[in-house]
């Protein structure tokens, strides 16, 4: 099927009064002066409304997809006394029919990662899942790569999302579309009207990245790393800032945490980091991951190791936003050379090195 | 035949939101620990769960933390809690009556049954009775079923032991069942045993043939205790720990209490040291 170009924003106008359509744009920032300043370096998958422009060749908008599923701030429910003085707990539970416009293959990846986490081990996430159900998942083939980009490293294909419900395929003139789940396949029947039957006249040539990391025998490397001087050696320049885990699509950790008017209050999750102190630390101020290195370890073993231990996959997607945007340049691509690089027998060393100092 | 300890048990009727419960009874243990009973507002057992379990208890404005369940009965579970930070100062503040959150309950259990016919050595330090409580009480109300029970339990001073009442009363009266207390220091009203955990351990000299330990302690004594059970020829997979770790969601998916691709709260709280020895895991 094919899709003209120019009759893409009918189809969002049309998706629009039926479900929140989401597609890439760059945003507009606000200084706290009130006047517009950095336009266009910041971009993000916003809802489409008249006055937005979906910009189709960004790769990759610089904030991921991940809140659609798992909102920066999401209520769970509300809490207090009624006027008889009986407590009571309403969860709040608020999914609306959502479509995703223009995913990349990563992006794709990342939420299939979000639902081993959320939707596995037993416990299906009562406020992640009713989101996903509702979710339709509409992919756009990369038609270029980023320079941060090592997607294909990571076993994914820039070309085809794996598990989208829609791929897309931006030709010159036109989109090509595929359903590739039965939740497309509907999707497509209902959009026939802005459709048109028929085959891109030149397919694109495919993309690859050309940044590229060794990711094979990855898992088993680390699981004898855990005590390696590298980590220490990594760790001395991170800010402990956390824009890693807010970029990236695949970080899900969270907070509770609680706001109180009165007798009455709400209790929310919010977006976590590994990174932070208090991410850890307990009553009595006991805290496993005080120091900078530990937490950093964990932010690298949880990406490309425990996670594929536990899940089957890597929890790194190759997106390159943590490459893009760490203020000190803490390179994933380049720790991944290194961890393929290091040498297994300097554990000894270090213990020496830690008692002497 | 080691004992086999179940992991990954998802059990909790509710996952994130709590149901209101009310506080039906409060003991003061010590000066900074009370036990609270905890029940439905229609006073029923909230839920049944094993020993060891855990469960998340809020005060409601104020937030919710996650306390092992340190005995249950018909109607009602217990959580010893200590005073230590913000939500455990607001909870010392409630009293009968006064309404609660409380969700669960989560994680795995102690393996209650694989131990019968055996010897337990429970070894604890301060509120660290709090989870071994919910297993002890358990093996004394089958008494029958288990071999010897030795307590080896210690505190700073006799204001830190909790259940010293259950100590040097009701629990001495079951059938080969014995306590053995001590203290760091000297203190008034304290006239038994003086001594750091792991040396009084070793003093009594327990020997492995039999005998399962099950340890629960601060950092330190874990540690010097540990040393001291392997010391007096314990294997690893007959020595039973409960973790913990800071907390959120209960359910495995907020991510902080991980040790390695585990998840205290889903995967544990309870592990033998056989397994924890292939983890990135250290008693500090």
């Amino acid at each position: 099927m094919l899709l003209a170009k120019n009759r893409l924003l009918e189809l969002l106008e049309h998706l629009s009064t039926q479900a929140r359509v989401y597609v890439p744009a760059r945003l507009e920032v606000a200084s706290l002066a009130g006047e517009s300043t950095d336009s266009g370096t910041l971009s993000h998958f916003v809802q489409y409304a008249a006055g937005v422009q979906p910009d189709f060749e960004l790769v990759n908008t610089t904030l991921p997809p991940k809140d659609m599923l798992f909102p920066q701030t999401q209520k769970m429910y509300r809490y207090g006394f009624d006027t008889d003085g009986v407590p009571y707990i309403d969860p709040i539970h608020d999914a609306d029919e959502v479509v995703v416009f223009g995913l990349r293959s990563c992006d794709m990846a990342s939420i299939d990662c979000m639902d081993q986490v959320f939707l596995t081990k037993g416990y299906e996430d009562e406020f992640y899942a009713p989101r996903r159900q509702k979710l339709l998942c509409v992919a756009l083939a990369c038609g270029q790569a980023a320079e941060s980009c090592f997607c294909d490293s990571m076993g994914i294909d820039p070309n085809v999302a794996a598990n989208a419900d829609i791929q897309l395929v931006a030709g010159d003139e036109a989109f090509s579309l595929s359903a590739q789940t039965e939740k497309g396949q509907a999707a497509l029947s209902q959009w026939q009207a802005f459709l048109s039957a028929g085959e891109l006249p030149v397919a694109p040539a495919p993309t690859s990245c050309s940044l590229k990391v060794e990711a094979n025998g990855l898992k088993d490397k680390l699981e004898q790393m855990y005590e390696h001087p590298l980590w220490e050696q990594i760790s001395k320049k991170c800010l402990t800032c956390g824009t890693c885990t807010f970029v990236c699509p695949t970080c899900h950790c969270f907070d509770i945490s609680q706001s109180n008017r009165m007798q009455m209050g709400e209790r929310f999750r919010s977006w976590d980091s590994c990174m932070f102190f208090d991410y850890t630390e307990m009553a009595g101020h006991h805290n496993p991951r005080a120091a900078k290195m530990p937490r950093v370890r964990q932010r690298f073993m949880h990406k490309l190791c425990f996670f594929e231990e536990r899940y089957g996959c890597s929890l790194c997607v190759g997106c390159g936003r943590c490459v893009a945007q760490c203020p000190v340049a803490l390179d994933i691509t380049v720790l991944i050379d290194q961890i393929g690089a290091a040498p297994l027998d300097e554990k000894q060393d270090v213990e020496g090195a830690v008692h002497a100092g | 035949m080691p004992v086999e300890i179940e992991h990954g048990c998802a059990r909790a009727t509710e996952q994130l939101v709590p149901i209101a419960c009310k506080i039906s009874s409060i003991s003061e243990e010590t000066s900074d620990v009370k036990a609270f009973r905890v029940q439905t507002l229609e006073g029923e057992k909230p839920f049944d769960c094993e020993p060891g379990q855990t469960a998340m208890l809020s005060v409601i404005p104020y937030g919710e933390c996650m306390f092992c369940v340190s005995a249950q009965g018909e109607d009602y579970v217990e959580f010893t809690i200590k005073k230590v930070g913000y939500v455990t100062t607001q909870l010392h503040d409630l009293s009968v009556g006064d309404v609660v959150g409380l969700r669960g309950p989560y994680g795995n259990w102690f393996p209650a049954d694989g131990l019968r016919g055996k010897d337990l050595l429970f070894v604890g330090g301060g509120i660290g009775l709090a989870p071994l409580r919910s297993l002890l009480t358990y093996v004394l109300a089958h008494r029958s079923d288990y071999g010897r029970v030795d307590l080896v339990y210690s505190g700073s001073t006799i204001d830190d032991l909790v259940f010293l009442s259950d100590i040097q009363g009701a629990w001495t009266e079951y059938p080969d069942t014995h306590m053995h207390v001590s203290v760091y220091k000297e203190c008034k009203g304290w006239d038994g045993e003086v001594s750091f955990t792991a040396p009084f351990l070793e003093k009594l000299a327990f020997s492995p043939e039999g005998r399962i330990a099950i340890l629960c302690g601060g950092p330190s004594l874990f540690r010097t205790c540990l040393e001291s059970l392997e010391k007096m020829g314990f294997p690893p997979e007959d020595i039973i720990t409960t973790l913990e770790m800071k907390m959120k969601c209960g359910i495995g998916k907020c991510g902080r209490c991980n040790v390695g691709s585990l998840y205290i709260c889903l995967d544990g709280p309870v592990f033998t040291m056989a397994e924890l020895a292939d983890l990135p895991w250290s008693a500090d």
